[in-house]
């Protein structure tokens, strides 16, 4: 899933995109309050992770813009301050989790990872179409009880798909929520990664659960008639 | 009250019996010089004396005049049938020629007063004139005023002492709202104040412990505005060694992954350090713990001390550091911190250059003082953040995005080695072309 880090210590910025890098997420970094703003409204992000304290615009600010705008994204809120006003504020302000600086990276993934699961209508970190199914904890693949092994960016594609199950996905829907802003729209990338994708779940099967919609993209669905 | 009571009974009593005294004596000289003139003729006493003495109220006196023996030759007419014979006493003093006074009381009715006046013809005594005088007036007069005493004392008392619960209540309602206020602030309530429109005394002490509450309030919002701030440096560092550790620990990493996190986790452990040690001393200067040594500073060899270790400093950036000005400047202080105030403003100076740019240092004597100048050519100061710059913790949004490593306490402790030093230090900035600091300090006195 796609995620937008606002966060203006560099260092902070840099360990929580790796680790959500490690959790097959495409992420983004910007370090001050406006640029914040306007990726968050210019990309459907899944999650963004908003410190409050930032230069520009204050995280606060940005949180109020944002929803102010009809940006439904779930955030997920740092603050450096134990104080309870300033959680209080920044829930109140649309915010729909916080944690307080330092924090555990374990606690950020799965606060991450529930934010996610709500947002989708999930209510549990297994995923399943038909035999298929996904752990968002393990990264666990099966489909009819054998273990797939997927790369990070085949497993970002397929717990998107799942996460939309039964949605036709567009080209450009798939390349903002599986890859960062330094996708390149003239590839065929998506394609290629949907190939790979088919041949280790729908091998050997007459009709799999990924499907082409001619003239607009793919849809993951059980397969009828 | 009781005192002052009896006191007045005594006073007064005596008094009305001088009154009483003094009127027998002028009514005794006048019946004597009466009898004078008539030696002793056919005459109405009385009337006589009423009319040659209008002024002498005889209404209420009776006289009586005895021969040299004692025996009643004449009495005046409104006595009554009692006789009062004449004392021994008085009568052996008249034989001496003295005048006495003399209170008779009866059973149960009114004292009389007697005078005594002796009436002599050369050495005999002729005869002896006596005036007497009921005390019924006096009596009355003293014993009303005991009633008023036994009554009115009370009374007063009574009346005065609840006029001055009034007043007093009045008079100190405002130190009772002192009383409160002082009891919510003790609950930690530092907004309140004492509202009060009086412009005495009461007055002035609310509103001298208004200014007092406002500046505890200050003072106190000050300090914990000073330990968030203190909490939030220290939480950035904290943030990033925790996590990136965690980070590494989660799977198997390469050495170099080790390495480097290692190797970030020591600048932060570095930076943590650093502001615990600035944290200590400023808050040891702000309880005047902080011992300086005073002696002769050869500043100008400081600034050429600071200036190539500025240009170690500067070195992985290209950033030159050049001393333009050096006059031999001696200032009196403590050196070692002098040298912290100076490196603490150049290397800030290093820090804000661009690559490959310089910082122009100098030290001179001007307008009598001792003037180091730092002027650099990097990201610059807004005009309204100038005069922030020196506070504890205030770093620019430009600053904390350009020098992460900043701990924001620098600039705050330069300025306090250079008040300490009698100085003052002061920006001149403009934004995106560079800052100038300027150190003045008194010159060492020749």
């Amino acid at each position: 899933m796609r995620v937008l880090i606002v966060e203006d210590e560099p260092k902070v910025a840099s360990f929580i995109r790796r680790a959500l890098e490690e959790e097959s997420h495409a992420v983004d970094v910007c370090t001050d309050g406006i640029q914040g703003r306007d990726m968050a409204s210019d990309v459907n992000y899944d999650l963004i992770i908003l410190d409050l304290m930032l230069p520009g615009l204050a995280g606060i600010d940005v949180l109020q813009a944002l929803r102010d705008a009809r940006v439904k994204t779930p955030i997920l809120i740092l603050t450096a301050r134990s104080k309870v006003e300033q959680r209080v504020t920044g829930l109140n302000a649309g915010a729909d989790d916080y944690l307080i600086k330092p924090f555990a990276i374990e606690e950020l993934l799965a606060r991450s990872r529930a934010l996610l699961r709500r947002a989708s209508g999930d209510t549990t970190s297994r995923l399943q179409i038909d035999d298929l199914i996904l752990d968002t904890i393990t990264h666990e693949v099966t489909r009819g009880g054998q273990r797939i092994d997927l790369t990070s960016k085949e497993y970002a594609l397929l717990e998107y798909m799942m996460r939309n199950a039964g949605r036709v996905l567009t080209r450009p829907m798939i390349a903002e929520h599986v890859w960062d802003i330094h996708f390149d729209t003239f590839t065929n990338v998506i394609d290629v990664y949907i190939n790979y994708l088919r041949n280790k779940i729908d091998r050997d099967r007459e009709r799999g659960l990924i499907q082409t919609v001619r003239g607009s993209g793919y849809i993951l669905k059980v397969p009828t008639g | 009250m009781l005192g002052f009571a009896s006191a007045l009974y005594v006073v007064m009593e005596r008094s009305v019996q001088d009154h009483v005294d003094h009127e027998l004596e002028k009514a005794a000289i006048a019946a004597a010089h009466s009898l004078e003139e008539h030696r002793f003729g056919p005459f109405l006493l009385l009337d006589d004396l009423a009319h040659a003495f209008p002024e002498l109220a005889l209404i209420d006196k009776f006289f009586h005049i005895f021969g040299p023996h004692g025996q009643i030759t004449l009495q005046s007419a409104n006595i009554k049938s009692r006789g009062i014979p004449l004392s021994r006493a008085s009568l052996r003093a008249a034989f001496e020629g003295h005048t006495t006074f003399e209170t008779v009381r009866f059973q149960n009715e009114i004292p009389i007063r007697l005078l005594s006046y002796p009436i002599r013809h050369g050495d005999t005594l002729m005869n002896i004139l006596r005036v007497g005088t009921s005390l019924r007036s006096g009596e009355d007069m003293v014993s009303r005023l005991m009633f008023v005493m036994l009554i009115g004392s009370p009374l007063a008392v009574a009346v005065s002492m609840l006029g001055g619960w009034v007043l007093a209540g009045r008079a100190l309602r405002p130190v009772d709202s002192i009383t409160l206020a002082a009891q919510r602030i003790t609950g930690g309530d530092l907004t309140q104040r004492i509202h009060t429109t009086s412009k005495d005394e009461i007055g002035r002490l609310a509103s001298t412990f208004n200014d007092m509450i406002a500046r505890l309030e200050t003072s106190i919002r000050q300090t914990q505005q000073f330990s968030a701030d203190a909490s939030h440096e220290l939480r950035t560092p904290l943030t990033i060694t925790k996590g990136e550790t965690e980070l590494a620990l989660r799977k198997p990493r390469s050495p170099d992954t080790y390495r480097a996190v290692l190797e970030s986790n020591l600048e932060e452990i570095d930076r943590m350090s650093r502001i615990v040690d600035e944290l200590l001393f400023l808050s040891r200067a702000d309880l005047g713990e902080i011992t300086m040594t005073s002696g002769p500073v050869q500043l100008d060899t400081v600034v050429r001390e600071i200036q190539s270790q500025a240009m170690v400093l500067g070195n992985e950036r290209g950033i030159e550091t050049i001393l333009e000005h050096s006059e031999p400047v001696q200032v009196l202080g403590d050196e070692w911190r002098l040298r912290e105030l100076v490196l603490n403003v150049v290397d800030n100076a290093v820090k804000y250059s661009p690559p490959g740019g310089t910082v122009q240092l100098s030290i001179t004597t001007t307008d009598g003082r001792a003037q180091i100048v730092v002027q650099d050519h990097g990201i610059g100061i807004a005009p309204d953040e100038q005069r922030e710059i020196f506070d504890r913790f205030h770093r620019t949004d430009a600053a904390r995005a350009h020098a992460q490593q900043g701990t924001g306490l620098g600039l705050a402790i330069c300025k306090w080695i250079v008040e300490a030093h009698h100085g003052t230090i002061d920006i001149d900035s403009v934004v995106g072309q560079g800052s100038r600091f300027t150190i003045s300090l008194p010159l060492l006195a020749a």
